[in-house]
């Protein structure tokens, strides 16, 4: 029974059944394909609120299902090693949830690979799934590369939706930015792995077995640098931006919530753990630097996404610029940031799934997504335009919806920062954000569903119960992440 | 005399009379039995692999007047020559059956070219040495001109003149070696050298004898072979020529460099970089090609130059990942050259748009092709991410002097996997048409699932492997 509650079967189960689904064993029959990947994605959604339901937050060690831990490559001291702590806890709810509902969304966009569609995403699962827990650097590394196949496979497949040439490109562009990332990551681990080996004599790579106070401090630096490249080009930092866009807009309407909700938030959690916990005593040297990148990125792409003419590419650089704000809350480098960083990723998970769900139904019905040619079809889908104005209103940050919470603490956490006067500045300068995010997102509203009504668009439906339950559960989930923020900020504290 | 062959040299005897075998038969048997020349193949290389338990290891045996020797290292490289040699008799069907030659004298030039190979990896002295790596060149020849088209040719003539220039090098570097040690003998020179203070001369022959011997690795001064020889020769010829002559070179460059050759600081940087450079010039003509096979000749020009700047840092923790990383990529580059035979059969040509829509009634050999590219390009799950790891690990524990190395590989690695994508995207890809179901033997099938599932059980758990290989690095 030990193996059905403890966190290698957490992460191993979306694999197996990904190898099932994809074995010659398993049926061609399209409905109970997509059947299976969303049960077990619900029961893996179940599974994992009752791991949640009985986290003790405040003592997290004292659970057996926080730690595991097996050798596996002995001369490397590499561990298999999982472990559990609140921010995992979160992000490991968080993926379950929005893979839950991708899974819910594939139904209406995925028309033909069924079979290798849903494998694909489970392995995705199973490989943030790994990211989010590993203890282990090697094993983290592991589950950053596994994650890139099927990533590569979803975004540039052809699933019978819009598919174009420019899809393959953009998974190719996606790949070697993160390989390239990657790479650069792997030799800020070796070098991790080979100067703890050399100064503490330890040879291990688990990250509670990394001394870094005999380091010498260039070296720090570099390791610093090379983290900092490898996981800036995934969460995105500015001049590393430039792969986003593209996926997420040729990748099928799923596939984007997925990267947009939780792919983005692999590089915010790879700098919590490597430069803010490991290599701590020399992140302060670089909080106003990346608090500067973090202000442009911010700012820039907000302006960016203000010109664009594609919906899907204005939800993109909205990602891009909320990224930003993850960022600062990091640099503030005090609790509150962190509490910040990591409420304002669950909160915009929530709300770019939503955003780029609408612009999938909307993609659907009206086969196009230029802002310009869209306009007037809230009178055709009042439910939709009910649900797009909500989850417009919770992204532009008003109060009672989470992301409000999350920009707020996050500014508050940079004013109050220790980090010296370059912080204080970015969190006055960041403020205008919440005006040039109104203004794009409000765009996105205005000339998207308002305006004059145009008879091409006349025989279109309203959204379908299933839509309806996809879109509900994520508003639902933004309202009570606003009213009661406490669940997940004392998970973090 | 009688002592050294029975100690040591059994599996080699039992390959000779196989040669011997194989040739009597083609003279006197009708070509109806040819079928047959394959079984008696690879029965022979099971029997030699049988017999290389009789083996003396431990401790070290030199035999044949110090000519020969055998230890672990020996016989680990032994071992996993017969192996491939081994899967590349059961590839060798397609190519008997249409060259329309006798096939005994075929497969006799391949039981030759591994007798030669067998014996550059127990060679002792660089007489030895220089009489097996001609054993293991001619016959190499002459398979590789065996389809008897224009393009094999031509891939013949260039690998015969590069090998002869790369020859030329080696005894240059042999003579001026003679010259300051007055011996031939690996043991001798190392004695000698031990004692007597290492000269500019002594750093420059070792640095041609290496490079003579590295032509066959396609490192970069004799490199540009490598894309016409594999552009013109048989898939099964180049399962032969990417695994046999790199295990037994990697296996000879390997002791050289740890034993005669281990006093010249010049060398090792010499090597580290033209070990970058030809990284670098592989890595980057791939990105244009469109033809399979050169997209593998350049991914095997840039494997072994991965692998040469980590054994030029001489270390016995480099030499274990060496090893474990070459045994890993030959099974892997099986697996490759297997599904292209397969391919090869069925008439689909080597452009990369060929390969369109594999995946669609072919699961089982695209998805043992595709994970075998997704290994070659480092990814998790396979051998090949932890043979990268380690690969790695042990440039970074060499020291900050070669942090550029690391990193300039480690972004080659990304360029490299550029063009692996471009390999496996279209197996993936729908066209018009229905798409072919792939026909295949059931040694063609047997060999690509083996060597599929070999890499996925390494990459799975990589420790016993790696267990082996430190054993063997240290008991060298």
């Amino acid at each position: 029974m030990d193996i059905f509650i403890s966190i290698p079967f957490l992460i191993f189960l979306p694999m197996a059944a990904s190898f099932l689904l994809m074995s010659p064993l398993f049926t061609n029959n399209e409905i109970s394909i997509r059947r299976f990947a969303k049960s077990l994605c619900g029961f893996h959604l179940i599974y994992t609120i009752i791991l949640f339901a009985f986290f003790n937050a405040a003592n997290p060690y004292t659970c057996k299902l926080s730690f595991f831990g097996q050798d596996w490559i002995e001369s490397l001291g590499i561990q298999f090693a999982f472990k559990i702590d609140g921010i995992s806890m979160l992000l490991v709810l968080l993926t379950s949830f929005i893979f839950f509902i991708a899974s819910m969304a594939s139904k209406m966009n995925i028309r033909k690979s069924h079979k290798f569609y849903y494998s694909m995403l489970l392995l995705l699962m199973s490989a943030v799934l790994g990211i989010f827990t590993a203890n282990d650097m090697f094993v983290f590394f592991l589950f950053w590369e596994l994650e890139l196949i099927p990533a590569y496979f979803l975004i540039g497949g052809d699933f019978g939706h819009e598919y174009k040439e420019e899809s393959k490109k953009s998974a190719v562009k996606f790949v070697l930015f993160t390989f390239l990332g990657s790479m650069i990551m792997l030799l800020g681990i070796l070098l991790l792995h080979y100067f703890n080996y050399n100064s503490a004599n330890i040879l291990s790579s688990v990250f509670e077995n990394i001394i870094t106070t005999n380091i010498p401090t260039s070296i720090k630096y570099l390791i610093s640098i090379c983290f900092l490249i490898g996981f800036g080009v995934k969460l995105p930092i500015i001049p590393l931006h430039t792969w986003l866009p593209d996926a997420h807009t040729n990748a099928p309407t799923p596939v984007s919530m997925i990267l947009a909700g939780i792919l983005l938030k692999t590089g915010a959690y790879g700098i919590y753990r490597f430069n803010y916990q490991i290599l701590g005593d020399i992140f302060s040297n670089f909080a106003g630097i990346l608090a500067v990148l973090a202000l442009i990125n911010i700012i820039y792409t907000a302006f960016v996404a203000y010109t664009q003419k594609d919906i899907k590419r204005i939800v993109a650089y909205s990602s891009i610029s909320n990224m930003g704000l993850v960022l600062l809350g990091l640099c503030a480098f005090n609790q509150i940031g962190l509490s910040a960083s990591v409420f304002h990723m669950i909160a915009h998970s929530f709300v770019t799934a939503g955003l780029f769900m609408i612009c999938g139904i909307v993609y659907l019905r009206c086969k196009t997504r230029d802002i310009n040619s869209l306009g007037g079809i809230a009178i055709y889908m009042p439910r939709l335009f009910g649900f797009a104005s909500l989850i417009v209103l919770a992204s532009v940050g008003i109060p009672l919806f989470a992301p409000f919470i999350g920009e707020i603490l996050t500014i508050i956490s940079a004013m109050f920062s220790d980090m010296g006067t370059v912080l204080k500045l970015t969190a006055i300068f960041s403020l205008p954000l919440l005006i040039i995010s109104s203004c794009y997102m409000l765009k996105f509203l205005h000339e998207g569903f308002m305006g004059q009504v145009q008879e091409k668009f006349s025989k279109i439906n309203d959204i379908t119960v299933h839509e309806f339950v996809i879109l509900a559960s994520i508003t639902t989930g933004l309202i009570f992440l606003g009213i009661f923020p406490f669940v997940v900020l004392n998970m973090v504290g | 005399m009688i002592n050294d062959f029975f100690n040591i040299m059994l599996p080699q005897i039992c390959l000779g009379l196989f040669i011997v075998l194989q040739l009597l038969l083609s003279i006197f048997l009708s070509p109806r039995f040819e079928k047959y020349a394959r079984i008696i193949s690879a029965s022979g290389i099971a029997l030699s692999a049988v017999l290389l338990t009789s083996v003396q290891a431990e401790p070290q045996y030199f035999g044949l007047k110090n000519a020969v020797m055998s230890d672990y290292y020996t016989v680990l490289f032994h071992f996993i020559i017969l192996i491939c040699g081994f899967f590349i008799v059961l590839l060798m069907k397609n190519l008997t059956l249409k060259s329309k030659q006798n096939s005994y004298t075929l497969h006799a030039l391949l039981l030759t070219a591994i007798f030669g190979a067998f014996n550059i990896v127990s060679a002792n002295d660089f007489l030895t040495l220089f009489i097996s790596i001609e054993l293991l060149s001619f016959p190499t020849y002459f398979l590789i001109a065996s389809t008897r088209n224009y393009y094999s040719k031509e891939a013949c003539f260039k690998y015969l003149i590069t090998n002869a220039i790369s020859t030329g090098v080696f005894l240059f570097g042999v003579s001026y070696l003679y010259g300051i040690t007055s011996s031939v003998n690996f043991s001798e020179i190392t004695e000698f050298m031990s004692e007597n203070e290492p000269s500019l001369l002594y750093a420059f022959s070792g640095i041609m004898i290496i490079l003579g011997l590295i032509s066959k690795l396609s490192i970069f001064p004799f490199a540009n072979w490598v894309i016409d020889v594999y552009k013109g020769t048989e898939t099964s010829i180049l399962a032969f020529l990417s695994t046999i002559p790199k295990l037994a070179m990697f296996a000879i460059v390997c002791r050289l460099l740890v034993f005669p050759l281990s006093y010249s600081f010049e060398l090792a940087f010499v090597l580290a970089i033209i070990s970058i450079i030809t990284a670098f010039w592989a890595n980057t003509y791939a990105i244009r090609e469109n033809n399979v096979k050169v997209i593998f000749a350049c991914s095997s020009a840039a494997n072994a130059s991965y692998m040469l700047l980590v054994a030029a840092l001489v270390s016995v923790y480099n030499l274990s990942t060496v090893i474990f990383y070459l045994v890993c990529y030959v099974i892997m580059n099986l697996t490759v050259f297997c599904f292209l035979n397969i391919t090869e059969y069925n008439n689909i040509g080597f452009n990369i748009n060929d390969f369109k829509n594999i995946f669609h009634k072919n699961h089982g050999f695209a998805v043992c092709y595709a994970l075998t590219i997704i290994a070659l390009a480092g990814f998790p799950i396979t051998s090949g991410f932890a043979a990268k790891i380690y690969l790695f690990s042990a440039v970074a524990n060499s020291g900050l002097i070669f942090l550029p190395f690391l990193l300039a590989l480690l972004l080659l690695t990304v360029i490299a996997l550029f063009y692996y994508l471009k390999i496996i995207m279209p197996l993936f890809e729908k066209n018009n048409s229905e798409g072919i179901k792939l026909k295949a033997f059931y040694s063609q099938k047997f060999v690509l699932f083996i060597t599929a599932a070999i890499t996925l059980i390494i990459g799975i758990c990589p420790e016993k492997l790696i267990e082996l290989c430190r054993f063997i690095a240290y008991n060298i």
